[in-house]
């Protein structure tokens, strides 16, 4: 027997913690202490293994020696080595699915607000876009292409074990937003993340599972695609507890350039001329006025963002831990809106005997949005834009100013707007698992787990009486939500697990699930309050209504998956999930989803043994059917609303039934190839795919003559499963890591993804169009048509401007109007000159066409590390290139056909008869067909952004040390540092309008996203 | 399994409903009203006043209806559209539902009035669009068409076919009233409503005979009384004024009249006062004179004093309204409009003063059809030799002792289409009057009926004229353009509607 101490360190000198060394053979092990000391009593001729998760195990023969200093390698293939698919976890060589894991170091060196903000350009075939720069606000997450055509393309998330839809709308539940939006006439962009109640740092891993072999154990929820997260555990048998925090400006980036204040005043007088109107007395002199006031300046202003969080973690044999506690307060760059958010978290595990392993993974969250209206003509930041620069924002007696106009066209006071207008969303959340695992054998594991996600949603939207200028809002208006959503899940699991002589490696699991989730809500609303400080329902004058709402919905699933592996090299899995649904009738609720898939790694080959250019060759394939059922309740029954009448009670169909609604399916096929070169340092993953999605659940709407179309009274379109469309794509995935035992590492990962879709069929000779309210009319804006790609921009071509008479010579009539020099009715000089697509000699409704597509050529993601002794410097560049933006804005903005309303400064470049070479039609009246849906508005939309640029220092931990410090990291990172782009708006980087497939790349105000400027800090001690 | 059976919760399922009398009764109640909230609010008073030059107005979405410059894409014309289809649709799912859902214990009688009341309001919704749009698609049952785009359209003789069956249909099926002293009782439509709105629409039809014929059915059966008439068929309870006050909802002179309610929420009242009121009268920040009385109709009056129905139709300065919010007097300097003058009619005033309601919902009827305009409908048959001259001319001039004019002895048509302007003035019907006197009359009144301002600068007022050139096109309101794209058919010539 002899007594070995010395240090564990790694590469860099830094002293391991809680390393565990073992006396090979033995159960005889230790961990080392704070300072990487450890002492341990082995025999003389022992081997010791050092082994330390994310490091190289290292053994080292004691030969006498009494003094061994080790230094551990971090591994290269360090933490992804075992991946997380459903119901289980599979060693990453042996996986035959499409599985895309986040890296660790994005999740833990680079704060996020939201995981699904974390996810953005770091995974390949994974698209996802910020809808809106509001905090707190959806995102949207398309998993290898549009897959649906119904509401919501969003993948399923597994939090823990609990699933929860990334579906703002909630279309499949009680199919209201969880925010009030109920802010303003088209309600605007107001989706808010149903993820914002998890802290993406208590996140370990997050494992994308992209092709339908690997999803569809998640079966009829799977076809969008299945993100599983798991949240951090305690490893250490030594406790652990960090303190990270950051403080952080957000800084809008850019502002459009309207008129100023002596630009619009020429063009109001000139407009008040051609328009026979009397001038604007205060406008006589334009050159003597100032700028007016800048209404975007007033809107649009730096914010603050900061967050502390703390966690413990540690474990002992039996037991580990892992409890963290988060705060997070961020203000919006758009004045009135921001998000914080409280939440803890509670992760315990225990093996009570040998043979039962116990734990719970539990978080509660509590966040607050103050959300304000955007995307929308009447949000805030149209507002600003459109709002004449002539009015002020406060009168000189500090109360909100407002324009004292004789005329209908009046723009409320964006500030006024978005300062006394209160819409606060408070989510109060409690959702995680309860698990038992019993050993029933030595192969055959028993897991039972609970899981649940209980909301309460509490939203107070309050408008006070105003007064700004000629503006009156002569009532105020309370309106309070109070809903209460709890969804459970009971999972019963069986997992046989063998290997035969050491080649036949089995894993056979069979499990049931059953699932509920149940809504209630109530709606109230009152108003005519005395005063504006105490809104309480029941104290104002208005009569007081009231909605309640309930529902609920559930799933019985059984399923099961065998995977078998031959000597390392060859793999086959197959699973089959049978899914049975409220959401469909008698005879069709029971849905079935199998795949099968395979994989070869052909390094593993002895005929290989001499190749070493290339390493880790495997070569994988699969094909699986998942399906797709969020959909309303009852949406194959008719039901019918209650109304009040004049002659008491009265019942309104609500919708047209359909009794054969079925399953909404997907197939998709899946090739793969990785390899890796210079010794395992570049790791490469190319996939394509073709994923053919078919009975689509869709809200037909064919006319408004069937429907009523948006009139109170409407009877809803049918739910009905209708065409097919096809994904193609391809996904690349490279990785390079230098060797770690130098002062300098590099890591670098790129990302590619392209997809092609096509729609091959609808519903006979069906066009679906994309429908939105711009300027308080409804506009087709994207048409969806078999041959082509869903939601392509539709529209008018332009061939220019009428700007001679010889150009009108001849020329096609223009929606039947005469060429005459009239305001109304006519097409004259200085008109746009639409194209005459389908050459019948007119322009009409007939001649629009496709115009521009929303969907990218492809999209990428580079993410690089460098670490320089104790430097660690993180650029990340992400980006999307082809694909065009629907600049509803711009189009507001050089109408140029209304008085009092602000435009750009070329819209002063109007074609007059002493200005024919002009840029901008002539200036006209409300009705102008110049302002039609057409390519004018039409923008490139590719994008290059350099995302984020992060520089950290870790203090020498001998320096630290002294103070009990094991690791104390300061860092400064810049998120959204610059965008390089050809697009004329805020951003190009536009999202999904609410989430709706159809409406992809349309910005009408979209809430920019702002620049980051964080200052952050890491302790652990 | 019922684990997985999951009925609707907060709504009821239409397979489980009209078991009892009660709910059967209640199935036509919702017609009344929702699904023509935004065409009653929104536009047939843009159609009805501005485009026939009752109103003008500067506001630049509503001026198109003035000045002829309607387009497909006009978001207002295209609200007529979808609420006159919507009361279609729910009509339809009545008509098609109720025969085979209601429940054994429900006597015949009353499934077949419910049917019949959906009918009725079924062919006033089509009545409207053939008028408004012309040749247009009919549809008997929703669900047919349900997952077929493109329909073809009707020729408008079928659509006028088709209203009628299903005013006979109502006429010999809906229970037979006496509209008496109990308003609440007169509320729904009846055998002699539709008789009435048959008698409307042969005249559209030119049918004069059978307009004659039934109108004289109507009157003769003493079911309606003229409010505030002197004849036998008077009710000298009411006057032309108290029409429109809301406690007189369902007056006996009432036919047909939609139902709104008081609770104040969105589409279940009527919106049309916050177009109509000026500010300030509504208690809430409606009210936005958003049409004003034109010069034109403000000349049409013979006698602004005698004329009982100017004070009841139009905000003169000054005018004092005792019942108005328990007193309001009109601001001399009302203006709406550039007009000097107000709308006063379907201005009801506060909630308070009013039964409830809220801003833009609020709980006066809307008349479809009346007993005064029965009476002129009999005269102008009469007139044109449709039956007893004498008779329409007694129907003619009861209207004219009502409103406090002197009687007419030997009345001209023309006689009668200005009574039928002043009498329904803002009640969103002169445009159809004008368009059904033919194109070469229509055309030349239509372009030269004044649409100008007052300008106050000068003392007396001088007029800023204004008129607008009308055109073929401009006598029919062009589909939706969204429409035009989802059902193409609607471009191609009219497809004769095969009867069952």
């Amino acid at each position: 027997q002899t007594q070995v101490k010395g240090v564990v360190t790694d590469e860099n000198g830094m002293a391991l913690p809680g390393v565990n060394i073992l006396e090979k053979g033995t159960s005889n092990g230790v961990y080392t202490d704070f300072d990487g000391n450890y002492v341990i009593t082995v025999k003389d001729n022992a081997t010791l293994v050092f082994s330390y998760l994310g490091f190289v195990t290292q053994e080292t023969a004691v030969s006498g020696r009494v003094s061994i200093n080790v230094t551990l390698v971090e591994s290269l293939e360090s933490l992804d080595e075992v991946v997380v698919i459903g119901y289980g976890s599979q060693l990453k060589e042996d996986l035959s699915g499409s599985v895309s894991t986040i890296d660790t170091e994005a999740l833990n060196n680079l704060p996020q607000v939201s995981v699904d903000q974390l996810m953005q350009g770091r995974a390949s075939g994974v698209s996802i876009t910020q809808n809106s720069g509001q905090p707190g606000s959806a995102v949207s997450v398309r998993i290898r292409g549009v897959n649906t055509i119904s509401g919501s393309a969003e993948p399923l998330y597994i939090i823990d074990g609990v699933p929860i839809s990334g579906d703002s709308n909630n279309i499949s539940t009680s199919g209201r937003s969880i925010a009030d939006n109920d802010l303003g006439q088209g309600d605007g962009a107001t989706g808010v993340s149903p993820l914002a109640a998890l802290n993406p740092s208590d996140i370990e891993s997050i494992n994308i599972l992209k092709d339908a072999s690997a999803t569809a154990i998640y079966g009829s929820r799977g076809a969008n695609g299945v993100v599983i997260i798991t949240t951090k555990s305690g490893k250490n048998k030594k406790g652990t507890l960090r303190y990270n925090t950051y403080l952080a400006i957000q800084r809008p980036t850019n502002f459009y350039e309207v008129m100023d204040l002596s630009q619009y005043a020429r063009l109001q007088n000139e407009m008040a001329e051609i328009y026979g109107l009397n001038p604007q007395i205060e406008f006589l002199n334009p050159s003597l006025l100032g700028p007016g006031t800048n209404w975007q300046q007033e809107i649009f202003d730096d914010a603050v963002m900061q967050s502390h969080e703390v966690s413990f973690s540690g474990g002992s044999e039996d037991v580990n831990y892992f409890l963290s506690a988060g705060y997070l307060d961020q203000d919006g760059t758009v004045i009135g809106s921001g998000f914080d958010r409280i939440n803890v978290r509670a992760n315990v595990g225990a093996n009570i005997t040998d043979k039962i392993k116990v734990g719970a993974n539990l978080t509660a969250s509590r966040t607050n949005d103050k959300l304000t209206l955007n995307n929308a003509t009447n949000g805030i930041i149209y507002l600003s834009l459109l709002n004449n620069p002539a009015t002020a924002v406060y009168n000189p007696d500090g109360s909100f100013a407002g324009p004292d106009l004789d005329d209908d066209f009046k723009f409320e006071n964006p500030i006024a707007r978005a300062l006394s207008l209160s819409n606060r969303l408070e989510r109060n959340r409690f959702f995680g698992n309860i698990f038992a695992e019993l050993k029933l054998g030595k192969n055959l594991t028993y897991r039972t787990e609970f899981g649940g996600d209980f909301g309460n949603n509490v939203s107070d939207r309050f408008q006070p009486t105003f007064s700004y200028g000629e503006i009156t809002g002569g009532e105020s208006a309370l309106s309070v939500r109070r809903e209460n959503n709890d969804f459970w899940i009971l999972k019963n699991i069986l997992t046989f697990q063998k290997k035969f002589n050491n080649k036949h490696d089995v894993t056979v699991m069979l499990g049931q699930e059953a699932q509920e989730s149940k809504w209630q809500g109530v709606i109230a609303s009152d108003g005519e309050f005395v005063s504006n400080d105490v809104p309480i329902l029941g104290t104002g004058n208005a009569i007081d209504n009231t909605d309640q709402y309930k529902g609920s919905t559930a799933l019985s699933s059984y399923f099961g998956r065998a995977i078998y592996s031959f000597d390392n090299k060859y793999n086959i899995t197959a699973s089959i999930r049978a899914d049975g649904s409220s959401k469909f009738a008698e005879g069709n609720k029971w849905g079935y989803f199998p795949s099968v898939s395979a994989s070869w790694r052909l390094s593993n080959e002895s005929f290989m043994d001499d190749f070493d250019a290339i390493q880790n060759i495997k070569i994988y394939g699969g094909y699986g059917e998942v399906g797709n059922q969020a959909i309303p309740n009852f949406a194959y029954g008719a039901r019918l609303n209650t109304v009040s009448t004049g002659l008491g009670t009265g019942f309104e169909f609500a919708n047209f039934a359909n009794e054969d609604l079925k399953w909404e399916s997907s197939t998709q096929t899946n090739l793969g190839l990785d390899f890796s070169v210079f010794d395992s340092r570049l790791n490469a993953t190319v996939e394509v795919y073709n994923k053919v999605s078919k009975d689509f659940l869709y809200q037909l709407a064919v006319t408004d003559f069937i429907t009523g179309g948006n009139s109170p009274g409407a009877i809803a379109a049918p739910w009905v499963n209708l065409g097919e469309m096809v994904n193609k794509g391809i996904d690349v995935t490279l990785n390079y890591k230098t060797k770690g035992s130098q002062d300098f590492s590099w890591n670098s990962s790129l990302t590619f993804s392209h997809y092609k879709n096509e729609v091959k069929e609808l519903l006979g000779d069906l066009t679906i169009f994309g429908e939105m309210t711009m300027n308080t009319s409804n506009q087709n804006v994207t048409i969806t048509q078999v041959g082509q790609p869903i939601g392509l921009f539709y529209g008018y071509k332009v061939e220019g401007i009428f700007r001679t008479l010889d150009d009108i010579n001849g020329a096609p009539v223009q929606f039947g109007r005469p060429f005459e020099d009239a305001l109304f009715s006519t097409t004259w000089l200085g008109d746009i000159k639409f194209k005459d697509i389908n050459g019948d000699g007119v322009v009409n409704t007939d001649d629009r066409t496709v115009i521009g597509n929303p969907h990218p050529d492809f999209t990428f993601g580079f993410q690089n590390s460098f670490n320089y002794k104790n430097f660690d410097l993180s650029i990340f560049m992400q980006g999307s290139y082809g694909n065009d933006v629907f600049n509803a804005v711009n189009r507001s903005l050089t109408a140029g056909n209304q008085t009092y309303t602000n435009q750009l400064p070329s819209v002063l470049d109007y074609w007059s008869v002493d200005n024919p070479n002009a840029s901008n039609p002539r200036l006209a009246r409300n009705d102008t067909p110049n302002i039609n849906i057409s390519d004018r508005y039409i923008e490139d939309g590719s994008y290059l952004r350099i995302q984020n640029v992060t520089l950290g220092y870790t203090l020498p931990s001998d320096a630290t040390s002294t103070f009990g410090i094991n690791r104390l990291r300061v860092y400064g990172m810049i998120q959204n540092l610059y965008t390089f782009t050809k697009y004329s708006g805020y951003d190009p980087e536009i999202g999904v309008y609410n989430q709706n497939a159809l409406l992809m790349g349309v910005d009408n105000g979209r809430y920019p996203t702002p620049r980051i400027f964080t200052l952050g800090l890491n302790v652990e001690f | 399994d019922d684990f997985l059976d999951r009925p609707p919760e907060d709504s009821y399922n239409v397979a489980e409903f009209y078991e009892t009398t009660e709910q059967v009764n209640a199935a036509t109640n919702a017609l009344y009203v929702r699904p023509w909230y935004n065409f009653v609010t929104n536009v047939s008073w843009c159609i009805g006043e501005l485009s026939s030059g009752n109103g003008r107005t500067w506001d630049p979405r509503n001026a198109d209806f003035v000045n002829f410059a309607i387009t497909g894409e006009h978001g207002t014309l295209t609200q007529a559209w979808e609420s006159l289809y919507a009361v279609v649709a729910q009509a339809n799912a009545v008509i098609n539902t109720l025969p085979d859902a209601a429940g054994p214990s429900v006597p015949q009688d009353v499934v077949d009035n419910a049917v019949g009341e959906a009918r009725f309001i079924r062919a006033s919704a089509y009545f409207y669009l053939v008028r408004i749009f012309g040749p247009i698609p009919i549809i008997a049952d929703n669900n047919e068409y349900v997952l077929e785009p493109v329909v073809p359209r009707n020729p408008e003789s079928d659509v006028y076919e088709f209203i009628k069956r299903d005013l006979q249909f109502a006429v010999d099926n809906c229970y037979e009233k006496i509209r008496g002293a109990n308003y609440d009782a007169n509320a729904k439509v009846s055998s002699g409503s539709a008789k009435a709105m048959l008698a409307k629409v042969y005249l559209y039809e030119q049918n004069y005979p059978m307009a004659y014929q039934l109108a004289s059915e109507v009157i003769n059966s003493g079911e309606f009384k003229l409010y505030g008439g002197d004849a036998e068929d008077g009710d000298p309870s009411g006057s032309y004024y108290d029409l429109f006050l809301t406690a007189n909802d369902n007056n006996p002179e009432s036919i047909f009249a939609l139902q709104w309610t008081n609770t104040g929420i969105y589409a279940e009242g009527n919106g049309v006062q916050s177009l109509f009121a000026p500010a300030g009268v509504t208690g809430f920040s409606d009210g936005w004179s958003a049409i004003g009385p034109s010069i034109d109709l403000q000349e049409a009056y013979e006698d602004t004093e005698q004329d009982l129905r100017y004070y009841a139709t139009i905000m003169a300065p000054g005018a004092f309204y005792p019942d108005l919010n328990g007193g309001y007097t009109v601001s001399e300097t009302i203006d709406h409009q550039g007009c000097n003058v107000g709308v006063k009619k379907y201005v009801i005033g506060s909630a308070a003063s009013n039964g409830g309601g809220a801003s833009q919902s609020y709980p006066n009827n809307t008349y479809v059809l009346r007993y005064g305009e029965l009476l002129l409908i009999h005269a102008e048959a009469a007139l044109n030799g449709g039956g007893s001259v004498a008779e329409g001319i007694n129907s003619f001039n009861k209207i004219r002792r009502r409103a406090g004019l002197d009687e007419i002895a030997n009345p001209t048509l023309e006689d009668v289409f200005k009574e039928r302007r002043i009498e329904l003035a803002f009640e969103m019907e002169f445009w159809y009057d004008v368009v059904r006197q033919g194109p070469d009359f229509a055309l030349n009144f239509l372009s030269n009926t004044e649409r100008g301002t007052f300008n106050d600068d000068t003392s007396p007022p001088t007029i800023n004229s204004e008129t607008f050139p009308a055109s073929m096109d401009d006598l029919l309101f062009p589909y939706p353009s969204n429409e035009i794209q989802n059902n193409p058919a609607l471009l191609e010539a009219p497809v004769p509607y095969e009867f069952e």
